[in-house]
């Protein structure tokens, strides 16, 4: 199966089952389910996917130095809350703020203290998810009218979390693909030592990763809690396991150096077909929880290969 | 100590000022001053060990020294990371792979000095400008191509060209012939003569006699992390460049050979160690110590994970027989190997031997233990570990102490203890002797033989071929897979095994 691939994936992740699996549950689901082609229908899924996918491309950066980045659930958590607590004026900037703050806290607990990547953000993980409790006990809060406008509203019939998506997906792309820091992400994944016999600065680098899919958490929460219209202190829960098995399904490699925004976004629609086509065909909502811890499983070992000597 | 400096300072592009670097407790370089100049090509040079690398690595910028300086046109510097070596103009070719598979050949070449336009990679630049290098050594790949999918001696020329493309004064290039073919050599050549004509100055660091002589204008030999010489290379031959490398008699170094052989302690017989090798047939018997030699990546290594059972070999036997007489056979997996009386040394002893965080007793008494059973109190025999630390002399606090806080010939030691208190009768060792200091190595060399003279036997690879010729009782030389020449150890010289290993015959002698 991997044979028939052509060399020029190279590291972008990208094979028959990060790309046939999703075209495979359109399909299944195009026939199976009358009411998935609605427009109304897709409308749903794609704004269903946003955050999920926001967060993806941020856990992306984390997963291509072989990190892995649990907190960031935590993180849309903590910034929902904010969002409704400080003053609207302030409430975008310190939820950025504090995304900031625990992506350098993670990066540096990583990079410089040499701690490994799961403990880290586990225990970040559990401390912001504390504080966000400690802030707001459960949903409410006036979201500011912005935000919900901004969730919301839609350009000439598109709706504007497909923006969302949009500019999410080129910043990544720019980032990673045109950038000194994107090639250097790259390079620190394939091999440290190496990277740093070429020059390229790996603690910084490392640093900024965490730093990025923080942020990523807190814009997944700006819109997230903009749509719902509402903060909630455990919005984030799903999203550290479902960024990871996403792009784990789109065949980013967990040890680092392999995948890209294709993968990350191929794998963040697998899952958001496989949600909306178990809402569309009435299967609980917690067998689809279940069957994420499979789909991990699943991903991992599928995609587990050596392409070109990673 | 030195015997001359070649250049007056005035010329020197590059001086070490007494330059030394420690790692724990081992001082791999230790006080070296010698100048280079520039537009010239200078071969640092002396045995696996001497330094040779740990110094180059300091003016690369991937070591910075404990002591002394180091000079570029007459300005000390110190260099933080191997970015700040280059922005001085240092460019080198580590013997290590550094390309990143999951890179394309042109982001490679420019990693860490990525050409940009309006902040962004410029993509462009870049293609042309590694076309540009890969043509100038006379090779035309791809540069979108991924570097993982080149072949390993592809990766090694693109690896050059890569320090050709930086706007260098100074090229470092450490053994980097040791994964090119002949082709791949006379372009690398060519490159270096050239880079000499335009005035830089480039380290060879090399032990490769004929290459030296046929390359280099300067050779500075370095022993043990210490300056022995700096010379004009017309001024040295062969033997006195040998001498100036190993500079102690052989026989002191190294016990007497053995003088009877008993029955057979392994039997290898038709041992194929990895698909598309040939079969080896070879035995070693009672109180030899039989050395498998050859350059290195030739397949000894695989050969000898394959007896010890790491990675099983894919057809063909292999069988020992213990003092009893018993027959069993080995090789198929290393825990059956273990509990059947046969020890393994790994070259690396510290992620795959010791267990540093764990006392010299502990390490030692995993090998006393192997036949307890899983459930059985383990009770350790202090006086017996007491005893065989005194017996090799293994330099500690006592039995308590952690091995990591060991020196390397130290720790080699309780490597060997633990083997000799589980009353083994055949070991298979990995570079007896890697990282340890010349007194240790002695040592290490007497408790080996004596391990033979009481009815042991002992199959060893080595990369040092002075190891081979003064250690082992018969060298069986291996080429692509196969052994092609089996040399008694007391006629064996650099020579007999060189020639054999490279050529694969032994009937012309190497070209001088």
């Amino acid at each position: 199966m991997i044979a028939i691939l052509p060399r020029r994936m190279g590291r972008t992740g990208l094979g028959v089952v990060s790309i046939g699996l999703p075209i495979l549950l359109f399909v299944g689901l195009s026939l199976q389910a009358d009411n998935f082609l609605q427009a109304q229908n897709i409308a749903n899924i794609n704004s269903q996917i946003t955050t999920l996918l926001i967060v993806a491309l941020g856990q992306l950066f984390v997963a291509l130095i072989g990190g892995i980045d649990i907190s960031v659930g935590s993180v849309v958590s903590l910034s929902s809350t904010l969002l409704v607590m400080v003053d609207p004026a302030l409430a975008v900037p310190a939820a950025l703020l504090a995304g900031a703050v625990i992506g350098l806290a993670n990066g540096v607990g990583v990079a410089i203290f040499g701690v490994h990547p799961l403990i880290m953000t586990l225990a970040m993980a559990t401390f912001v998810q504390g504080l966000a409790l400690l802030m707001m006990s459960g949903s409410g809060g006036t979201v500011p009218e912005a935000l919900i406008w901004m969730a919301k509203t839609s350009f000439g019939g598109v709706p504007v979390s497909f923006l969302w998506c949009l500019a999410a997906v080129a910043v990544t792309a720019v980032l990673l693909n045109r950038t000194r820091f994107g090639l250097h992400v790259y390079a620190i994944g394939a091999g440290e030592q190496s990277a740093a016999f070429s020059g390229v600065r790996i603690a910084s680098t490392r640093i900024a990763c965490y730093v990025i899919c923080s942020l990523a958490g807190s814009m997944a929460a700006i819109y997230l809690t903009g749509r719902i219209a509402s903060g909630d202190p455990t919005m984030g829960r799903p999203f550290s396991l479902d960024s990871v098995t996403a792009i784990a399904l789109g065949g980013v490699l967990l040890s680092g150096g392999i995948g890209g925004v294709w993968a990350a976004l191929l794998g963040t629609l697998t899952l958001g077909l496989i949600t909306n086509g178990m809402n569309l065909t009435g299967v609980s909502p917690f067998f689809r929880e279940a069957i994420t811890g499979v789909l991990l499983l699943v991903a991992v070992s599928l995609h587990r290969r050596k392409v070109i000597g990673i | 100590m030195s015997e001359a400096a070649s250049a007056p300072a005035a010329q020197g592009r590059v001086e070490f000022r007494n330059v030394t670097k420690q790692f724990g407790s081992t001082r791999a370089v230790s006080e070296v001053s010698f100048s280079g100049r520039a537009g010239s090509i200078h071969a640092v040079t002396g045995e696996n060990g001497a330094g040779k690398s740990t110094l180059m690595k300091m003016l690369a910028g991937v070591h910075v020294a404990d002591a002394g300086e180091i000079l570029i046109d007459g300005r000390p510097v110190s260099f933080p990371g191997t970015a700040a070596a280059r922005e001085e103009g240092v460019s080198t070719v580590f013997q290590e792979l550094t390309l990143l598979p999951n890179l394309t050949l042109a982001e490679n070449m420019f990693l860490g000095r990525e050409p940009r336009r309006y902040g962004m990679l410029d993509r462009q630049a870049m293609r042309r400008r590694s076309r540009d290098a890969l043509a100038s050594i006379g090779i035309d790949i791809d540069p979108d191509v991924t570097c993982g999918d080149l072949a390993l001696s592809e990766q090694h020329l693109v690896e050059v060209a890569k320090a050709s493309v930086a706007d260098s004064k100074i090229v470092i290039y450490d053994e980097p012939t040791a994964a090119l073919d002949g082709p791949g050599t006379e372009k690398l050549f060519r490159l270096i003569e050239e880079q000499k004509k335009a005035g830089k100055l480039v380290f060879y660091i090399s032990h490769r006699l004929d290459e030296i002589f046929r390359l280099c204008d300067t050779t500075t030999v370095l022993k043990d992390g210490a300056h022995v010489a700096t010379l004009p290379t017309a001024e040295l031959t062969r033997d006195r460049l040998v001498s100036l490398m190993v500079g102690r008699e052989l026989a002191q170094m190294y016990p007497p050979r053995a003088t009877k052989a008993g029955g057979a302690a392994l039997v290898v017989d038709g041992l194929v160690a990895r698909s598309g090798r040939p079969g080896v047939s070879f035995g070693v018997k009672r109180g030899e110590i039989v050395g498998l030699a050859g350059i290195e990546g030739q397949g000894q290594r695989d050969i000898m994970r394959a007896v010890a059972g790491l990675a099983p070999g894919i057809s063909g036997n292999a069988t020992a027989t213990d003092r009893q007489g018993a027959v069993f056979p080995v090789g198929s997996s290393i825990v059956a190997n273990t509990r059947a009386g046969i020890g393994f040394i790994p070259e690396d002893r510290k992620s795959e031997g010791l267990f540093l965080s764990l006392s010299i007793s502990q390490n030692i008494a995993l090998g006393m233990l192997r036949k307890a059973s899983m459930f059985a109190a383990a009770v350790i025999d202090r006086g017996r570990i007491a005893a065989l630390m005194k017996q090799m002399a293994v330099r500690a606090r006592d039995a308590g102490q952690a091995v990591a806080s060991l020196s390397g010939g130290n720790q080699q030691k309780v490597m060997f203890g633990r083997w000799f208190s589980a009353d083994v009768d055949l070991m298979l060792i990995e570079e007896p002797t890697r990282g340890v200091d010349v007194g240790a190595k002695a040592e290490i060399y007497r408790l080996l033989r004596e391990f033979t003279e009481n009815g042991g036997a002992i199959l060893m690879t080595s990369s040092e071929l002075t190891e081979h010729i003064g250690l082992c009782d018969r060298i069986l030389v291996v080429r692509e897979g196969a052994i092609v020449a089996e040399i008694e150890g007391a006629r064996a010289t650099e020579e007999t095994i060189m020639t054999p290993a490279l050529t694969g015959s032994h009937g012309e002698r190497a070209a001088a």
